[in-house]
């Protein structure tokens, strides 16, 4: 690892002086533990070792001015970052709900929970270094957002590397929507390596949709760390479409009694693409509930991982956790990796998992022909069945209108084939 | 009955925990070059097995011991350890009339009769105590229809090439730090071959007996079933009651060659440690099962409710076309006791098929972990797996862990994995007392129900002495 | 319409159906009864297409079309209706969805308009109240989660949307209540009209006191032993399908 990398680029960052401290330990940190390697069981089947052998630097000020993509077609407020950079903001909300880190970063909001939430690890701490930009959300006890926000984070330019950081902050009884995408404008190398921190009040409510459309030669890695209070509701739907190499980590803790989390995936594994998906929910207090959904495809040379770890504290009592994971190998090259895993201290609990893998079923390929479908508008009904699995959360039609075309594009590169050899 | 009495302490004592005064001839604790080659030479081990020690001796030494399981247990000194202790009275008596009586006798508490007109029916017994076989049953009969069934030693002196041609191809002594350790140090063990066609008329059974302070029991069992051969095989263990921890690092290598099968069962029963979590033996096993030709099986059971730590993975690789391999477990922790147990299913073979049914018990503050790996290679057109790992929970101290690990390189292969967590509710024992049942009883009825998918993969006798012991394990967790 | 002569077909080596003829002309209705075993399902699933059966000896026409060139979704465009015995469980697609989906694919094959959302829901709808179903049942997966009952309706939805000019069904029947059975009936019989024609499977004579068939056919291991009106179910039910095999190479080779 080429440490000089990371100390210059730490050395060109104007951070506001109150982070300056915490930014130097945070890299401190991160160079004495480096890039995770696959002899660290979490990262078994994922290996950074291409990052460390490119030379990515974060991009030019001038360069974030960049094509800035139509920010009318997100059906929500607006917060685009183009390379690392905010390039447009819709105006829809007040800065108050939905601004920049850079702008609102000293605030009691920002400095209660920044860097708090995602605790410390090699990557977390490397974006708590290097970070520049991002959205902040904070929602006042009780204010009902109608309109989703979307924090975009684009990135056009070869060989940067982007640390964007996003942090909401969801007060007791309050509700939002919150969309990360995160869109790839180059064909070039880049890494984007993402730290998102959510928290969420006595009874407060996310919807928290994920989408990863990196360019085809990027990397993708990121955590998303959330604590949830009493009564309050997080569900998120995190999807991957794009990307060479994607690693997300989603860290949930159900720190209050009768929290709730519902987490859907869905995961297209495509061409030499390498996706995984850890997701760590810890049940921390009694009558939590979680329910875990992942629907990963893997076609051409690809190959789609995914990690559920559910763990119940010791005393969190009649907690009901779910899990349910399924994959669909489409070639005879791609792989697909599955650990739904339970670690449970307590024992007054409701807990399961369900996994399976293997291919389209052609008894239920041969009912779709038999009523007079062709061979691949069967398959391509079967994948788009197999992915609304997932899908349940899109129950706004503006956002179901902005992502399926999206998916469904994605997903019609792949579905006209049989199994191929 | 509230959660409080669901706790209440019964000091049930370990029926087992007898220890035999026999005088035993002993090498010095302590593991080095020298130590290797003093065992090798007081066994007239030819020259091969000495040099498969050392090779894997000086392999154990640039090992580390493994850490990635969920089992926590203080360092051991392997420089403390005793590496042979066996009876005096010459180790290889000729017939059962040679062997000491005090021997005889200490089987014969263990309820295992080693006299072949009051040996149970139908099974052939080798009776290995520390670090020698003391006695095998029924070995005649066997022998005239082409079967060994003998103790390793033995085999390694009368059928070196048979030794020499499968020793280790299952699992070989690079394979993890424990199996290097026993390659260096195995003492005995079981050897079975079953020839061509040949169906094994009576179960055969090694009854493993650990009776020396601070010795080490490291055996190594070894069978081979030609191409057509059937043969059913059941291990049963013990140790007394001790304060120290003892290590018990085993090996079994499982070959099926083509139409052949081999059925498992283990009754795993070592001396588990006191409710205070002192003492007990450390089980750290390394079992695997190589279904070598097309159509052959192999089949694991296991019931395992002794030992402080267990640590094993009884597995399959499935390298035959239509091979099949199954993994039946029934892991019990209670008091202190931990378990990190499962089993590896690698399909390599086509239309090659696997089960896994896996249910643990913890009670007390048992910690029970089911680990386990399916993976399917390109290869495995067509190959199946289903896995099933139920737990039971009882108390609100213990700890279950599913851990499976699902990996799949080929289109046409599918895996199924379910996992389910229960426990004895107060409403089901309501039920089952107010139609009359103790509680224990009713416990009893419920743990059973739970594990019955294993218990009848068990020869009859076992399946009922294995009901039995999880009754007496579960002494103390329930009242 | 159709012509069966002589069919021989069997699965995985074993022989199931040794010499079928049947003629089955537009407008009839034809009931192919039959014990357990018989090859009622095989000759079914023959039709629609389903691999794993193998045609050893015979020829089917349909249409004056050789049917065994045609893949599954080409019998289906042709008018061809398999109405399931065991209907696949879709999880995620949803009814309405598969349905359009399947009839605009046959109105495209057919050169015909396709149906845009708001027609095929009037179109669908009237079907439902046909046969009591709610408008609930579009949007739940495709027979995901559905009853036995609910999943025989269904194919008689569908059946009911894509107006085939050959509707097979196997075993409909079985599994339904009464009230059900009656449901089902008023579907079939809904469709029957001079250019269509409509094959019962079916083990029990009761359908057919809902259903009047033109022709009954009895199979009985692999061939049909009897054919003739109305009557003779009549006499089946009377007399349990024994009588026939008296000193045939009868088998009762449950699945």
């Amino acid at each position: 690892m080429n440490a000089s990398l990371y100390t210059d680029a730490l050395s060109h960052i104007a951070a506001p002086p109150w982070l300056t401290e915490a930014r130097h330990e945070a890299l401190d940190r991160f160079l004495a533990a480096g890039l995770p390697d696959s002899r660290q069981e979490a990262w078994k089947y994922t290996s950074l070792d291409r990052l460390g052998q490119v030379t990515l630097r974060p991009p030019e000020a001038e360069s974030s001015q960049a094509v800035c993509p139509d920010v009318t077609a997100y059906p929500g407020h607006v917060l685009l970052f183009q390379d690392g950079q905010l390039a447009c903001h819709g105006t829809y909300l007040s800065n108050q709900f939905a601004g920049t880190l850079r702008h609102w970063g000293d605030t009691r909001s920002v400095h209660e929970h920044l860097g708090r939430i995602a605790g410390s690890s090699a990557l977390a701490d490397l974006n708590l270094a290097l970070w520049q930009d991002g959205a902040r959300v904070y929602v006042p006890a009780g204010e009902r957002l109608g309109m989703p926000i979307f924090a975009v984070y684009g990135a056009a330019t070869a060989e940067a590397m982007l640390h964007p950081r996003t942090l909401a902050v969801v007060e007791s009884g309050a509700e939002a929507v919150l969309v990360e995408h995160y869109l790839g404008q180059t064909d070039q190398t880049y890494w984007q390596n993402a730290v998102s921190e959510i928290v969420l009040a006595e009874g407060a409510r996310l919807t928290h949709i994920v989408v990863v459309e990196e360019g085809p030669a990027a990397s993708h890695t990121s955590l998303t760390a959330l604590r949830l209070g009493r009564n309050s509701e997080y569900r998120a739907l995190h999807i991957g479409l794009g990307g060479l190499l994607t690693r997300r980590d989603l860290l949930a803790a159900l720190d209050g009694a009768d929290a709730g989390i519902r987490i859907d995936a869905f995961d297209l594994a495509d061409g030499r693409r390498h996706t995984d998906l850890h997701l760590r929910v810890s049940h921390r207090a009694p009558r939590s509930q979680s329910r875990i959904t992942y629907r990963g495809l893997a076609d051409d040379r690809a190959r789609a991982i995914f990690d559920g770890h559910v763990v119940v504290e010791h005393g969190a009592h009649q907690t009901d956790a779910r899990q349910d994971c399924k994959g669909l190998l489409l070639s005879r090259q791609a792989e697909i990796d599955a650990m739904p895993r339970l670690e449970i201290y307590a024992d007054d609990v409701k807990c399961s998992h369900g996994a399976s893998v293997g291919q389209p079923d052609p008894d239920a390929l041969f009912y779709l022909r038999s009523r007079g479908l062709d061979a691949a508008a069967a398959r391509r009904l079967l994948l788009e069945g197999f992915a609304n699995e997932a899908l349940g959360l899109l129950d706004d039609a503006h956002l179901r209108d902005w992502l399926m075309p999206r998916l469904l594009a994605a997903l019609s590169r792949r579905s006209g084939e049989e199994v191929r050899s | 009955m509230g959660n409080n009495d669901l706790q209440r302490h019964i000091d049930t004592p370990y029926r087992w925990g007898f220890v035999t005064e026999i005088e035993q001839e002993t090498i010095p604790m302590g593991l080095d070059e020298g130590v290797i080659r003093r065992l090798s030479a007081r066994k007239d081990e030819p020259d091969f097995m000495l040099d498969w020690r050392l090779e894997a001796y000086r392999h154990w030494l640039t090992m580390q011991e493994p850490d990635w399981a969920t089992v926590s247990y203080p360092a051991i000194d392997y420089q403390a350890i005793h590496y042979f202790s066996a009876p005096k009275a010459g180790n290889q008596p000729r017939s059962l009339a040679e062997v000491d009586p005090k021997l005889l006798a200490t089987y014969e508490k263990l309820g295992i009769p080693l006299n072949e007109r009051e040996a149970l029916a139908g099974v052939a017994v080798d009776a290995v105590f520390d670090s020698v076989s003391v006695a095998t049953t029924f070995k005649d009969k066997l022998e005239a229809l082409g079967i060994i069934f003998c103790p390793f030693s033995e085999a390694v002196r009368r059928h070196p090439d048979l030794v020499r041609l499968y020793l280790g191809s299952v699992v070989p002594h690079t394979d993890n730090f424990f199996a290097a350790l026993n390659a260096a140090v195995f003492s005995d063990g079981t050897f079975v071959y079953v020839p061509k066609g040949v169906h094994c008329p009576m179960e055969l059974s090694t009854y493993f007996r650990i009776n020396a302070r601070d010795t080490g029991q490291f055996e190594r069992t070894l069978i081979i079933a030609d191409e057509g051969s059937y043969v059913s095989y059941l291990e049963g263990c013990t140790a007394p009651q001790r304060d120290e921890n003892q290590l018990h690092a085993a090996v079994v290598e499982l070959i099926a060659l083509k139409d052949a099968r081999i059925k498992y069962a283990t009754v795993q029963n070592w001396y588990p440690g006191d409710a205070e979590g002192r003492g007990g033996i450390y089980n750290f096993v390394t079992k695997r099962g190589d279904c070598r030709g097309d159509h052959s099986h192999i089949s694991w059971t296991q019931v395992e409710t002794g030992s402080a730590i267990t640590w094993k993975y009884p597995s399959c690789i499935l390298r035959g076309d239509n091979s099949v391999g199954e993994f039946y477990s029934v892991a019990l922790t209670n008091h202190h006791q931990q378990a990190d147990t499962g089993t590896k299913m690698i399909h390599i073979g086509r239309n090659s098929r696997s089960t896994i049914v896996s249910k643990g018990i913890s009670a007390g503050r048992g910690r029970n972990a089911y680990r386990g790996l399916v993976k399917m290679l390109k290869g495995a057109e067509g190959a199946r797996n289903h896995s099933q790992c139920d737990s039971l929970l009882m108390g609100p101290d213990c700890a279950a862990h599913t851990f499976p690990y699902i990996e799949v390189k080929n289109p046409t292969a599918t895996v199924e994995h379910e996992a389910t967590t229960s426990r004895i509710g107060d409403d089901q024992l309501f039920y089952l007392r107010s139609r009359g049942l103790t509680e224990e009883d009713a416990v009893n009825l419920i743990v059973n129900g739970f594990c019955k998918e294993v218990f009848k993969e068990l020869p009859m006798e076992f399946a009922v002495e294995a009901q039995k012991l999880l009754a007496v394990s579960l002494e103390g967790a329930v009242g | 319409m159709l012509q069966i002569r002589n069919l021989h077909v069997s699965v995985a080596g074993k022989p199931i159906l040794k010499g079928i003829d049947l003629d089955v002309g537009p407008g009839e209705v034809h009931a192919i009864m039959g014990p357990n075993g018989s090859g009622k399902s095989t000759l079914a699933q023959v039709l629609a297409g389903r691999s794993g059966y193998e045609v050893s000896q015979g020829s089917v026409r349909y249409l004056d079309r050789d049917l065994f060139l045609l893949p599954p979704e080409a019998r289906a465009r042709a008018g061809i209706f398999l109405a399931f015995q065991y209907p696949m469980e879709i999880p995620g697609v949803a009814n309405a969805q598969f349905l359009r989906t399947a009839l605009n694919s046959q109105h495209r094959a057919r050169g015909e308009a396709e149906v845009d959302a708001f027609d095929f829901l009037e179109h669908v709808k009237g079907k439902l109240a046909l046969l009591e179903m709610d408008d609930g049942f579009l949007y739940r997966s495709l027979n995901e989660g559905f009853s036995g009952g609910e999943k025989k309706r269904n194919e008689i939805l569908q059946m009911l949307v894509l107006e085939p000019r050959l509707a097979i069904l196997d075993e409909t029947d079985s599994g339904l209540d009464i009230d059900a059975l009656q449901v089902v009936a008023r579907g079939v019989n809904a469709m029957r009209s001079p250019d269509r024609a409509i094959v019962l499977v079916t083990h029990y004579q009761r359908l057919l006191e809902h259903i009047v068939p033109d022709r009954v056919h009895v199979l009985a291991a692999g061939r049909i032993v009897r054919s003739g009106d109305r009557d003779l179910a009549m006499e089946l039910e009377d007399k349990g399908y024994g009588w026939l095999n008296a000193g045939a190479d009868f088998e009762e080779d449950r699945p």
